[in-house]
């Protein structure tokens, strides 16, 4: 079972690698008039579907590390305790609608800020992770792999998401700015046990933000498409 | 690391001893059916909540054995969404007490947050359970896809496999459209009569293809499908139901391919046994045969290697006398045999085709229709030159038709004044008289006869008189007829004049032989002959015979005139001639009289006896043959 789906992952990985590396091109170009942009320029429908596949990869790599994590640290009594993780997740202070129908309420440049939030503010705890995961000592490669590809294609999503809303909101670009502690404060737990949980309660909320990410890129996509349908 | 790899082992131990006190019914929900071992008294629990479009979910309560709680109402359901640290616990926002299910709706409905379920009854008691928390896009089940129906694709060659296209629609309560839900499908078949499922590989198409079923068996198919990326599956759609029977035009079609086959082997077997009963045809068309030489009357099989000796004397005249008048047809199964003529008379030429004649006749300034050479083609259609080599001219000679002869003559077009020639000579047949018969004869003879000549004359006497003998070997012209040797003077003029061309070209070939050259006389020995013919031109002279032939004075030149310097046609002097026999073909100079004559031989001045048969290649006896040489001719006294 896990091999299908690390064969998916892979599969998903060759597809989708030409099209990450158009994502993570710089695209802030600036659009004088009398400058030849040396930029590719993307119509703004393919950028988000790039943009788009970008999170379902995203999200489908994380739930696979999420899995063999689970499967290989976290006993079956424990496993259920990452569905009361909710409100210990990192993100859980952020303004961010849950509800279908408080998506499906709010505006798209409040969609696309969501995301850049989310997004923004995953990167960081992802470099722990990961290197929290080499201090294991029986963590298998394949997890380490995909915990450190997701916390690259995320950097590669905030760009686009940048890109994006300056596109489709025209504003300005938004600074990126990872220095601010923000919200993941994290220390050193010498614990065993701890560490462990604790790992795992970020990969389940990764996950759980991942997806959140791909829904509102999705429905902001439908908007686009068809706006009257889309309620 | 090994202190934190112990260290987890140590934890997960604990863990796993604590497994037993950890688990309770109440986790049933969670963990799923198969947990459900303790024979502890069932508490009222959760059984299940689904979502099915992500936005609404439903969940299930049971009271287990407390029996008294079963009635509606009795338990009362409640819920957290752990979405903030001061949330409290809420009831159930909509009841369906029937199912014993509480329905949450949109407004009720939050994803990525928690949700915990717990029961209280009427007297607040709480079964709660821990592990009854969860994500609602964790407990989306979909509903099964609807509309699902199959096609043919194609068929096997064989008829007994064919592959099928199945498409369905999704679950319209999964709001795909959206985006809300990303959706894959998964198929499963078996045959009839069986109890395990085939499943197909997942994918988010909402079409998919069947390979390899066997024609004749029913088929069931159902669907279900899942969120990617989740684990749980939707409940599975109706089975319906392929079959695709055997298909008939199978059957037709081998009989066909039979019929076919046969059909072409036959038509192979026909077409070989034509080509064998046609063989020789074929051979014939498809490798004609390679032309060999092929002469009529000759066998063909003297014509290989190492008969060389016998063909030579076949054509030479021996054995039987030449070749047989008769054409033995050694090649009467191939009538398209084109024979090549041989002249048999002249064994040097034997297989020349020689238009002009031989260049004693023209030496002896006789013309002769050529058409008897001349059997170009049709092996029977033209006689066969009649061969006079064995016989005397007195002999009545094979004359041929006077209508062959103007056939052949005509059959010369470059030739008219050899077939005038020819015609004179046999108009002139019948004109002389009987005394001239002979004449006449030769006459006519003359060219038959000279046919059989060779192609060189030998010069074997040459007379005082300026006249030149000839060896045997050859007819002598048999001019000595004083009636028409004026005319045949001219026929003779006639004649050089229109063979006149044609011998210039021999004039190289004879000069180096012996001529008689007298400029006086210049003329030709038809004029000596003319004159000379007194006596009735007897038949030739057997035996050896020589002639000799005198150059005359200017008497009697008539159209020869221009042709003073040209004196090479030396013909035998018929008066002195009275033996015609046959001369050597080479001769040596005796000497040289007074007159400029050469002696070739002491003339013998004798009386040709008639009729003698010839031989033909009678060598003069003690006869030096030889030429004369320069130093030689120096020896003769003038």
């Amino acid at each position: 079972m896990h091999s299908v789906s690390v064969m998916q992952w892979g599969v998903w990985a060759v597809l989708l690698w030409p099209k990450l590396l158009t994502v993570s091109i710089p695209l802030d170009c600036r659009e004088e008039p009398g400058s030849l942009s040396r930029c590719p320029s993307i119509s703004q429908e393919k950028l988000l579907d790039r943009v788009i596949q970008h999170a379902e990869l995203i999200y489908r790599v994380s739930e696979e590390s999420c899995s063999l994590y689970e499967e290989m640290f976290i006993p079956l009594p424990l496993q259920f305790q990452r569905n009361q993780a909710g409100y210990t997740c990192i993100t859980k202070t952020l303004p961010i609608p849950s509800s279908r129908n408080e998506i499906q309420q709010i505006s798209d440049k409040w969609l696309l800020h969501s995301v850049l939030i989310l997004v923004q503010s995953w990167i960081e705890p992802l470099v722990y992770l990961q290197t929290s995961l080499d201090r294991y000592d029986a963590a298998p490669d394949m997890l380490l792999n995909k915990t450190k590809w997701v916390s690259e294609k995320l950097i590669s999503l905030e760009q686009g998401v940048v890109v994006l809303i300056k596109k489709m909101l025209d504003e300005g670009l938004l600074t990126i700015n990872h220095s601010e502690q923000g919200l993941f404060q994290y220390d050193v737990q010498p614990e065993v046990l701890e560490s462990v949980m604790r790992d795992y309660t970020l990969l389940s909320c990764f996950k759980k933000d991942a997806h959140k990410m791909e829904a509102f890129l999705k429905l902001l996509k439908c908007r686009q498409t068809d706006k009257y349908n889309c309620s | 690391m090994a202190v934190l790899s112990s260290s987890s082992n140590l934890l997960l131990l604990l863990l796993m001893s604590s497994l037993d006190w950890l688990s309770t019914p109440g986790s049933a929900f969670f963990m799923g059916r198969h947990h459900m071992t303790s024979p502890a008294p069932l508490e009222p629990h959760i059984t299940e909540c689904i979502s099915r479009d992500q936005a609404t979910f439903r969940c299930w309560w049971s009271p287990g054995n407390f029996h008294n709680l079963s009635s509606p109402g009795a338990l009362r359901l409640f819920y957290i969404r752990k979405d903030s640290p001061t949330s409290e616990w809420k009831e159930c926002p909509e009841y369906v007490h029937s199912n014993r299910e509480c329905f949450f709706d949109d407004l009720h409905t939050s994803i990525w947050v928690t949700y915990c379920m717990q029961l209280r009854s009427q007297n607040n008691i709480t079964y709660y359970n821990e592990e009854d928390c969860f994500y609602v896009e964790n407990i989306v089940r979909p509903d099964p896809p609807v509309s699902l129906n199959w096609t043919l694709l194609n068929i096997s060659r064989s008829g007994l496999n064919y592959d099928v296209m199945v498409n369905w629609e999704p679950p319209p309560s999964a709001d795909v459209r959206l985006g809300w839900m990303r959706i894959e499908y998964e198929i499963q078949y078996r045959a009839r009569n069986t109890t395990k499922w085939e499943a197909l590989e997942m994918q988010p198409q909402t079409q998919q293809t069947i390979f390899g079923l066997h024609t004749g068996k029913e088929y069931e198919v159902h669907i279900r499908c899942r969120m990617q990326a989740f684990t749980k599956f939707g409940k599975f759609s109706d089975s319906i139901f392929i079959q695709v029977t055997d298909v008939p035009s199978k059957e037709s079609t081998f009989p066909l391919t039979l019929v076919l086959v046969f059909g072409i082997v036959g038509i192979l077997i026909l077409v070989m046994l034509i080509v064998v009963s046609q063989r020789p045809r074929l051979m014939m068309i498809l490798l004609p045969p390679v032309p060999a030489p092929k002469i009529k009357g000759i066998d063909p099989e003297m014509l290989k290697k190492g008969k060389l000796d016998e063909l030579n004397f076949i054509l030479s005249g021996g054995g039987m006398g030449g070749l047989p008048t008769y054409a033995t047809d050694f090649y009467q199964d191939e009538p398209w045999v084109e024979f090549i003529e041989v002249d048999v008379e002249d064994p040097d030429t034997g297989e020349k085709e020689d238009n002009q004649g031989s260049d004693t006749q023209r030496l002896l300034d006789l013309s002769q229709p050529v058409s008897h050479h001349m059997n170009i083609g049709f092996s029977n259609a033209v006689s066969f030159p009649d061969d006079d080599s064995g016989r005397a001219s007195c002999y009545d000679p094979d004359l041929p038709d006077q209508d062959a002869l103007t056939l052949m003559a005509s059959l010369l077009p470059g030739q008219p004044e050899d077939g005038e020639a020819s015609l004179d000579i046999v108009k002139r047949a019948p004109a002389p008289e009987r005394g001239e018969r002979p004449l006449v004869n030769t006459q006519t003879g003359g060219p038959q006869t000279w046919v059989n000549t060779d192609f060189y004359a030998q010069v074997s006497n040459v007379m005082p008189t300026g006249g030149v003998v000839l060896s045997p070997g050859q007819q002598l012209r048999i001019q000595e007829g004083t009636s028409g040797a004026e005319d045949e003077t001219q026929k003779k003029g006639k004649e050089h004049k229109g063979s006149e061309d044609s011998e210039e070209d021999k004039e190289k070939e004879l000069q180096f032989q012996l001529l008689v050259v007298d400029p006086e006389g210049g003329s030709y020995a038809a004029e000596s002959n003319g004159r000379q013919v007194g006596a009735p031109p007897s038949s030739p002279i057997p035996g050896e015979g020589y002639q000799t032939i005198h150059p005359q004075p200017a008497e009697t030149k008539p159209a020869a005139a221009a042709e003073d310097n040209q004196s090479p046609y030396i013909l035998p002097d018929s008066p002195q001639s009275q033996f015609f026999g046959r001369v050597a073909d080479y001769t040596v100079v005796q000497e040289v009289d007074n007159q400029h004559s050469l002696l070739l031989n002491p003339p013998p001045r004798q009386s040709p006896p008639p009729c003698l048969p010839q031989h033909p290649l009678k060598a003069l006896p003690a006869m030096p043959v030889g030429y004369i040489t320069p130093d030689l001719l120096g020896n003769l006294s003038p």
